[in-house]
């Protein structure tokens, strides 16, 4: 074989490689669980990665996911990305109008907060993770997550995703960057 | 058997998507290679956000504690769910073990995911530093790096370095053309008053890729020069492109420069009610 064919299949190796948010064959998590019951096990990881499990203590007995716990996907997982009525710019709207950043404590950092979206578009088990600019967990002062879990609580634009024609449940998250109290950029 | 030895010559070590378990053998590391065969196959056995997946990956960290592949795997889930700790400490433990084929990773996700533009400045600039190659594209491939890294600089408030690096990378005989680049190249122009630049990279865009986003900011070009006509027109082709599905889209994340049917529509009123 020649260099030449050589480096033709080194190029070849890169372009077949190369995909770092790839599609798994096993990308929909309905495949994996169609044919098989899912066993209950011990191990350290839920189901599916940061899944939130009902909490009696915070989250609202009313709200209910429509397939289950082990049928919940991801807002990525049918390829539309974050899907609310008036997009982007109704959900920095709501925030805007909302959040009063007088009220704020002068802290900085990332703050998530992730939630599902069931299948009739209603939202519940929101939860809380924060960090300061180091990447460090950190917990930031009330008066910054509780308006952010607020106004986050009252979005009602949230599109319920399709998947296989059927409205499915799903996880979303928005994480708010935060300057001195102030959100300076609301992901993803 | 020469011909696979040629061959292995020039593989790398591991990609971004997928070990070369053959590569880490040849060149004398079992631990890894063990680590490596036990994942080879994993995407067709397992979905990444599962228990099994993760699990798995622990397994091949087991085998070999310096498998970077297996911290970057893991991480990657993390990332997809917003869960900026723990994906953070596991890249960083990729980056540790491999630096030149993570650092790329790590400064792409910081840029992308985290709005974390000096921190991605920095894992750029550190790649830089340490090969003597081109640095290449973002973990998604939709930019070169010092693309990604002019776009940090602009979200820091620093446009004329970021349009000198956009300039610069631009104007490199090896350089492949990303999706947006022209886009962005152009709204910084326009940002910093610059129209005539700014029209030409428009045009380069729509020639490369025609998108809603360089119409409206056409259009805002002319808003500006006082052109009327034009201004209309690019707001009615930047609807059209829009209502197509023709603009700018990642299902992960909203990209800067991004802009939705409400800038448009916000924007026609504008135009045809002036005050």
């Amino acid at each position: 074989m020649t260099i030449k064919k050589s480096f033709i299949l080194y190029l070849l190796t890169f372009v077949f490689c190369c995909h770092s948010e790839k599609k798994s064959t096993a990308e929909n998590p309905f495949d994996t669980l169609a044919s098989e019951e899912v066993s209950v096990r011990e191990s350290k990881y839920p189901r599916w990665v940061d899944d939130i499990e009902f909490d009696p203590k915070v989250d609202d007995a009313a709200f209910k996911v429509c397939y289950g716990d082990n049928h919940i996907i991801q807002y990525f997982n049918n390829s539309r990305g974050v899907e609310y009525e008036g997009e982007k710019t109704a959900i920095d709207q709501a925030f805007q109008d909302g959040y009063d950043e007088s009220k704020a404590a002068k802290e900085s950092g990332l703050i998530r907060v992730r939630f599902i979206v069931n299948c009739e578009g209603k939202t519940g088990r929101f939860r809380i993770l924060a960090m300061d600019e180091a990447y460090n967990e950190k917990a930031f002062d009330a008066s910054i997550t509780g308006q952010l879990l607020e106004i986050t609580k009252s979005l009602t634009g949230w599109k319920p995703k399709v998947e296989r024609g059927s409205k499915v449940d799903y996880y979303q998250y928005l994480i708010f960057k935060i300057q001195n109290g102030a959100i300076v950029k609301i992901l993803p | 058997m020469k011909q696979l030895v040629v061959i292995s010559l020039f593989l790398p070590l591991w990609v971004y998507g997928q070990p070369n378990c053959q590569a880490l053998l040849y060149y004398g590391d079992t631990l890894q290679y063990k680590a490596c065969k036990l994942v080879e196959d994993i995407d067709k056995r397992y979905y990444q956000f599962s228990r099994e997946y993760q699990e798995l990956m622990d397994q091949a960290l087991e085998i070999c504690p310096y498998f970077a592949y297996a911290y970057r795997e893991k991480s990657s889930v993390y990332v997809k769910s917003g869960n900026f700790i723990m994906w953070k400490k596991l890249i960083d433990k990729a980056v540790e073990y491999a630096p030149q084929d993570y650092l790329s990773v790590r400064a792409s996700l910081k840029f992308k995911m985290f709005a974390d533009y000096q921190g991605a400045i920095e894992d750029i600039n550190l790649l830089d530093s340490l090969v003597d190659y081109d640095i290449g594209p973002t973990s998604n491939g939709i930019y070169h790096l010092n693309i990604a890294k002019a776009l940090c600089y602009k979200a820091l408030g620093k446009k004329e370095k970021a349009i000198q690096i956009v300039e610069d990378q631009l104007a490199k005989a090896s350089h492949y053309l990303g999706a947006y680049d022209y886009l962005h190249l152009g709204v910084l122009y326009l940002e910093t008053n610059q129209w005539q630049k700014a029209i030409e990279a428009f045009q380069k865009q729509e020639e490369e890729n025609n998108l809603a986003e360089n119409h409206y900011y056409l259009a805002l070009v002319y808003k500006k020069l006082g052109q009327v006509e034009p201004y209309k027109y690019h707001l009615k082709e930047a609807t059209s492109l829009y209502h197509n599905r023709y603009h700018m889209f990642d299902p992960y994340n909203h990209l800067l420069d991004e802009i939705f049917l409400e800038n448009i529509e916000s924007e026609v009123e504008t135009a045809y009610n002036p005050r």
